[in-house]
């Protein structure tokens, strides 16, 4: 467990209780005062700009000039295996979470293409894993969030349990927003049994008859002349599902090239089709709509209405535009 | 899509009159508003209007029992139920909405003008074998003769708007039909009425397939013509009594009676109930929808002909009568019956009412259609060339729009007769 | 207080009002505008217990009478509240503030079909279970699957963010959702989210899953489709203690296992729901557990096995397997016809929903035991063991004096019982009216007056289901409260 000493002053808000009394009392104080040292460290003043590993550092625009950077707090606070939940700083890397889940046979498909990313940032760029697929949005993945605000003050939005619908549903919203409504402080993510298998295979067959074949594959990858197919789950199944896509051209292999890390093209699914025989190196992930290329790509459009809305929230939740400024997620 | 509304301009400024409606607090406390009927109602699922729901229909009648008046708007929203009870089986409280239906219909028939008295001759006529007979006769005639598209047209004009509706949606009624034959006293075969003046044909069946298991069967003589199941829907209640008399003093002794119209075997299931003497319990007990007797003797029936007279086989999708489905539970014996010959399909639909509802499709003749179109689609689904219907009501109603709809005996009936030939 | 479907008498100013109102909506919508007594008498509830009258009844069959309908009730300056089947349970849909209520289940047509991207268009008013029915013969279904999935809307899925038995491997509605056409406070039509993979921006689709109505009037909704699982088992076990029960929760889940269904049942649950679905539930038992495992062969056998080692190890009296699909359905149906069918103790219910975490499941239901038997109320428990979803109701009969104080003290003390051990207030059925004076148990001020500036930036003049979700005095921006009638339920 990586812990960062309480730094200085008392917790500022209620909640924060599991375990026995005792131990759950410290626990929380010592959590409680990390996020605290955090928000005071954020302010309510100057333009700040929190850092992770800056793995997509100019995604949505890099921060101004002369803003000051701050840290997130780091390190798996809480992990109860039998609840599949676990608390944890936005600043821990996903390499250190993976690895602490890792002990007890869990994970949190975060799935950066860099696992020095932190959890923080994979989230606030929004951006999900090869394995999106089969486990979702990592929006999905999110249970509770804090966050630090313009006013320097600490919001708790979600809960910590697997399943809760109580108020606003903030911590999509901060999903995705590149720290421009709230730097994450802490979240607690939901878990899952790390599959007993895994398998890739790759072949020249084609990725949308893979698809309709397979019963929820972890990711299909393809490049518009080769695809790269994950299975994961129970070793018979695995087999079996395997087996179903021998005769289709696939043969096992070690895993998909290195995926592409600069431009994410966002269409839907059944557009992806249309790409075979386009130049280029890419990497598509098929049944998402998601493209990954070496080269920046131009996001789409926002609808007026939409723009109209998300400058409101912008404005009335960081009037002074203090919060990354410079970055933009539309 | 939601289309028919069961009320026209709502009367929400119109007068109010006073209105008794004798249903104890707790039955009408039993519902907890979960909602679980709606999508098990039909007329609900046409308007999707809370008035047209058994959930709506309850809570009124809690705000009328409570207040002791009402007023049309609310006599509109009674009358729109089609009284097929989808609603009983899928609650999971066991509210006997039917019953509260009934006490309402019967409060606004004898303390308001609910039923207008044209309409109260013409159910008093069903019970009337001669008149009846006499009646259809003069329909067929006047059908051949081409004499609807006079009324048709005539229907065009405001006084007549709805006979001339209602004999849009007539079927073609036969002008002769040659006289049952009794064959023993094993059981009785209840005719009806307005089922043996225009179907006489389907009780021929029926009787043919009770006789194939070697039990003779002994007839009702005409004046047990009508059950009263109509009238007890209209909230005649005391011309259901009446006429439940008439029907068990013609059919006396020990003998099962054997019912092959859903809709008058659930009210005679109910004469003990209604007339509440031990009597009437006692017949109600004999009293059987035919396919639970068959059901119980189906090794008794003859076995199925071989491949099956090279024509192509028959899909048979079963639509169950609601009041075979939800009021008499008896659907499964249908099937029992009906498997013994043919490959039997299901449709997807819960067992929704297809709008027949009695002379409900007569009165309300446009969501009736609405209800039937959602039907009309389940039997599509199946891809089935043949529908079975215990009802002559629901056959009626779904042979309008072309349907090929047979009573499930005729169906044996006629399989029975070809491997004989 | 309950109004049941009692009136609320309209002052003569409100009167004037509301017939100026009426004539504007009868233009756009004509009979399909309603304000007969009767009506707004079966509009002013939902499932819960609350009720309260509205002013005008509107049923809208497009997205374009339901921008029409907004547009009127803002020149009027008067709140409007969607509803979808009005099965909701947290008096999401109980209309305050004499507003205008905007049914949405004639809007209930499944518009497209798309197999290539996964999704399914629908209006707000289709019905879950009609939607998996139509989805089954091409091989998907609708994973949200709420005890009324075969009543519940779409719309009302998306207004409070459904769960259901199925959720625990599913996830919830919004993980379910890809776009929604929504009507905006403003009476302007958008879409939020999209089929395609990253739609840019804020996540508005997210927020707007779960805003309870509060936010705009969804018209349309492109909803994901899950593959039908090629093998499903369910198994019952049964158990002469709850607590070896709930700890067999804990092992299931500690073993790896992610069921698509982990239900649990006490024993007045047991008896309620066997004598309505005669589905073979053991009557003698302190509490069973339903266990779904479904995927492909391998993985579902599996599980199996390690279900059976889980029961053994917690002393279940037997594990029946469900022979097949017929069998399946019966378990299910007595399980999710369970709520209604306590009207067979009393003729009211009140249906709490929070979420603990597994490990306090016997601890939290003890407290449940002892807080009802506190208020002299009975307690019934049928709920989602696997994601720790309590589900406690209270059974009542409504006309006795005096019971209705009970209950919502006695739903007041499991709601804080439920914090303490680290839970939330509500884990599938929303605040909604019910939980709205218990937020501050879970969120400070401040987290509450953050929410509520999100929620003012789509509704500056809070006309969209007012008083819902926040409690008042969060904001000042309390205009809406001159609507609310003397003696209505706040």
């Amino acid at each position: 467990m990586n812990r960062r000493s309480s730094g200085g002053s008392e917790p500022q808000w209620e909640g924060a209780s599991t375990g026995s009394p005792d131990a759950g009392a410290s626990l929380a104080a010592n959590i409680a005062a990390e996020v605290t040292a955090f928000a005071h460290e954020v302010g309510s003043c100057d333009p700040v700009t929190v850092v992770g590993a800056q793995a997509h550092w100019d995604v949505g625009g890099t921060p101004l000039a002369g803003t000051r950077e701050v840290r997130a707090p780091a390190g798996v606070w809480e992990h109860e295996p039998s609840e599949m939940t676990v608390r944890c700083g936005a600043g821990t890397t996903v390499a250190d979470l993976s690895a602490h889940l890792a002990q007890t046979g869990q994970m949190v498909p975060l799935d950066p293409a860099d696992d020095a990313a932190t959890v923080g940032g994979v989230l606030a760029c929004g951006f999900s894993g090869h394995r999106r697929l089969r486990y979702g949005h990592v929006r999905d993945l999110v249970l509770q969030t804090r966050h630090v605000d313009a006013s320097g003050k600490v919001v708790t939005a979600g809960g910590p349990t697997v399943k809760n619908v109580s108020g606003y549903d903030l911590a999509r919203l901060l999903v995705g927003s590149l720290g421009t409504l709230g730097l994450l402080a802490e979240v607690i993510l939901r878990t899952l049994p790390v599959p007993a298998a895994s398998q890739w295979l790759t072949g020249d067959g084609d990725p949308f008859a893979a698809f309709d074949l397979l019963y929820r594959p972890s990711s299909i990858l393809w490049n518009g002349s080769h695809a790269w197919i994950l299975l994961e789950g129970d070793p018979a199944d695995v087999a079996a599902e395997a087996s179903k896509l021998e005769p289709a051209g696939f043969a096992p292999c070690d895993g998909p090239p290195p995926i592409p890390a600069v431009g994410r093209e966002s269409m839907r699914p059944s557009d992806l089709r249309a790409l075979a025989g386009t130049g280029g190196e890419w990497l598509a992930e098929v049944g998402i709509g998601l493209v990954h290329r070496h080269e920046a790509v131009q996001a789409a459009p926002v609808a007026p209405a939409n723009a109209l809305l998300m400058d409101q929230l912008k404005q009335r939740l960081d009037p002074d535009n203090r919060l990354n400024p410079g970055r933009r997620p539309w | 899509m939601s289309t028919a509304s069961p009320v026209g301009e709502p009367s929400g400024t119109a007068g109010t009159f006073p209105l008794q409606l004798d249903i104890d607090s707790d039955t009408l406390a039993s519902c907890v508003a979960c909602g679980m009927c709606l999508p098990h109602c039909p007329t609900y699922r046409v308007t999707g209007e809370e008035s047209a729901s058994p959930r709506g229909r309850i809570a009124l009648m809690r705000d009328v029992a409570e207040r002791g008046e009402a007023d049309e708007a609310f006599v509109e929203f009674m009358d729109a139920c089609i009284q097929c009870r989808g609603c009983e089986t899928a609650c999971p409280a066991g509210v006997r909405y039917g019953h509260m239906m009934e006490v309402t219909r019967e409060a606004l028939a004898s303390q308001t003008g609910y039923q207008p008295r044209l309409r109260r001759l013409a159910y008093r006529a069903l019970g009337m074998p001669r008149l009846l007979g006499f009646g259809s006769r003069l329909l067929g005639l006047s059908q051949r003769l081409g004499l609807m598209r006079l009324i048709g047209l005539l229907g065009r004009a405001r006084p007549f708007r709805q006979l001339g509706a209602m004999t849009a949606s007539l079927p073609r009624v036969p002008v002769r039909q040659s006289p049952l034959i009794a064959s023993g006293d094993d059981v009785w075969l209840f005719t009806g009425c307005v089922m043996d003046a225009w179907m006489r044909d389907t009780h021929r069946a029926v009787q043919a397939v009770i006789e194939s298991t070697g039990a003779g069967v002994a007839l009702p003589p005409p004046r047990a013509s009508c059950c009263g199941s109509l009238h007890l829907h209209a909230g005649l209640a005391s011309d259901t009594r009446r006429l439940a008399r008439k029907v068990m003093a013609a059919l006396p002794g020990e003998a099962p009676i054997l019912i092959d119209s859903a809709g008058c075997g659930a009210t005679m299931k109910e004469y003990g109930h209604l007339l509440g003497t031990e009597e009437a319990r006692r017949f109600a007990e004999r009293v059987q929808d035919v396919h639970e007797w068959l059901a119980e003797r189906v090794d008794n029936l003859p076995s199925a002909a071989p491949g099956a007279n090279g024509s192509a086989p028959l899909q048979i999708a079963v639509q169950d009568p609601c009041h075979l489905r939800h009021v008499q539970q008896a659907h499964l014996p249908v099937r029992a019956v009906l498997s013994r010959y043919f490959d039997v399909v299901e449709l997807d639909d819960d067992g929704l009412c297809c709008g027949a509802g009695g002379a409900y499709s007569q009165q309300h003749p446009e969501v009736a259609g609405a209800v039937r179109e959602r039907k009309v689609a389940a039997i599509e689904r199946t891809g089935a060339n043949v529908v079975a219907s215990a009802n002559p009501g629901c056959t009626l109603h779904l042979r309008a729009v072309g349907l090929d709809v047979r009573h499930p005996l005729e169906i044996v009936a006629e399989h029975l007769s070809a491997r004989e030939a | 207080m309950p109004v049941g479907y009692g009136r609320v008498v309209a002052s003569e100013i409100e009167g004037a009002a509301d017939a100026a109102l009426l004539a504007d909506l009868r233009g756009v919508l004509g009979d399909r505008a309603r304000d007969n007594d009767f009506e707004r008498g079966l509009y002013s509830r939902d499932g819960s217990i609350e009720g309260s009258s509205p002013a005008i009844v509107c049923l809208p069959t497009s997205a374009a009478d339901v921008a029409q309908i907004v547009r009127i009730c803002r020149q009027h300056r008067r709140p409007f509240l969607a509803r979808g089947s009005g099965t909701g349970l947290a008096g999401g849909a109980v209309p305050v503030g004499r507003p205008v209520v905007v049914a949405t289940s004639k809007m209930d047509r499944i518009i497209e079909v798309d197999i290539a991207n996964r999704i399914a268009w629908v209006e707000p008013g289709v019905l879950n279970l009609d939607l998996s029915r139509a989805l089954s013969p091409l091989g998907f279904h609708f994973a949200p699957d709420p005890s009324s999935q075969q009543v519940c809307s779409i719309g009302g899925n998306i207004a409070n963010n459904s769960g259901g038995p199925h959720c625990l491997a599913y996830g919830v509605t919004t993980a379910h959702v890809a776009a929604l056409e929504v009507v905006l406070p403003s009476g302007e039509i958008t879409v939020f989210g999209g089929v395609d993979a990253e739609p840019p921006g804020f996540d508005l689709r997210g927020l707007f899953v779960g805003s309870e109505g509060t936010m705009g009037i969804a018209t349309k909704a492109a909803v994901r489709l899950t593959p039908n699982a090629p093998t499903v088992r369910t198994l019952l076990l049964d158990f002469d203690d709850v607590s070896e029960g709930s700890a067999a929760v804990s092992a299931i889940i500690a073993a790896g296992l992610v069921p698509s269904a982990l239900e649990m049942m006490d024993q007045r649950a047991i008896e309620i729901v066997e004598a309505f679905a005669h589905a073979g539930y053991p009557t003698g038992a302190a509490a069973v557990l339903l266990v779904e495992l479904d995927g492909l062969g391998g993985g579902v056998e599996a599980g199996v096995e390690i279900v059976r080692e889980v029961a053994e190890r917690h002393h279940a009296g037997h594990v029946r397997v469900a022979a097949d699909d017929a069998e399946r359905a019966l378990l299910w149906k007595g399980r999710k016809n369970a709520f209604g069918a306590v009207a067979r103790i009393k003729p009211d219910y009140y249906l709490h929903d929070t979420v603990v975490p597994r490990s306090r499941l016997t601890e939290v239901l003890e407290k449940v035991y002892r807080i009802a038997d506190a208020y002299d109320l009975i307690a019934v428990n049928v709920f989602h063991a696997g994601d720790g979803n309590l589900h406690p109701i209270l059974a009542f009969d409504r006309r006795e004096p005096g019971v209705d104080e009970r209950v919502k003290a006695a739903g007041r003390d499991i709601v804080a019982a439920s914090i303490e051990a680290g839970g939330v207030l509500s884990g599938e059925h929303g605040i909604g009216l019910e939980k709205r004076d218990y937020m501050g148990m879970l969120f400070s001020t401040h987290d509450m007056y953050t929410q509520d500036l999100v929620r003012e930036t789509f509704d500056p003049d809070g006309l969209a289901n007012p008083l819902k979700i926040i409690p008042t005095g969060s904001r000042c921006s309390d205009s809406f409260h001159q609507h609310v009638p003397e003696g209505a339920w706040v």
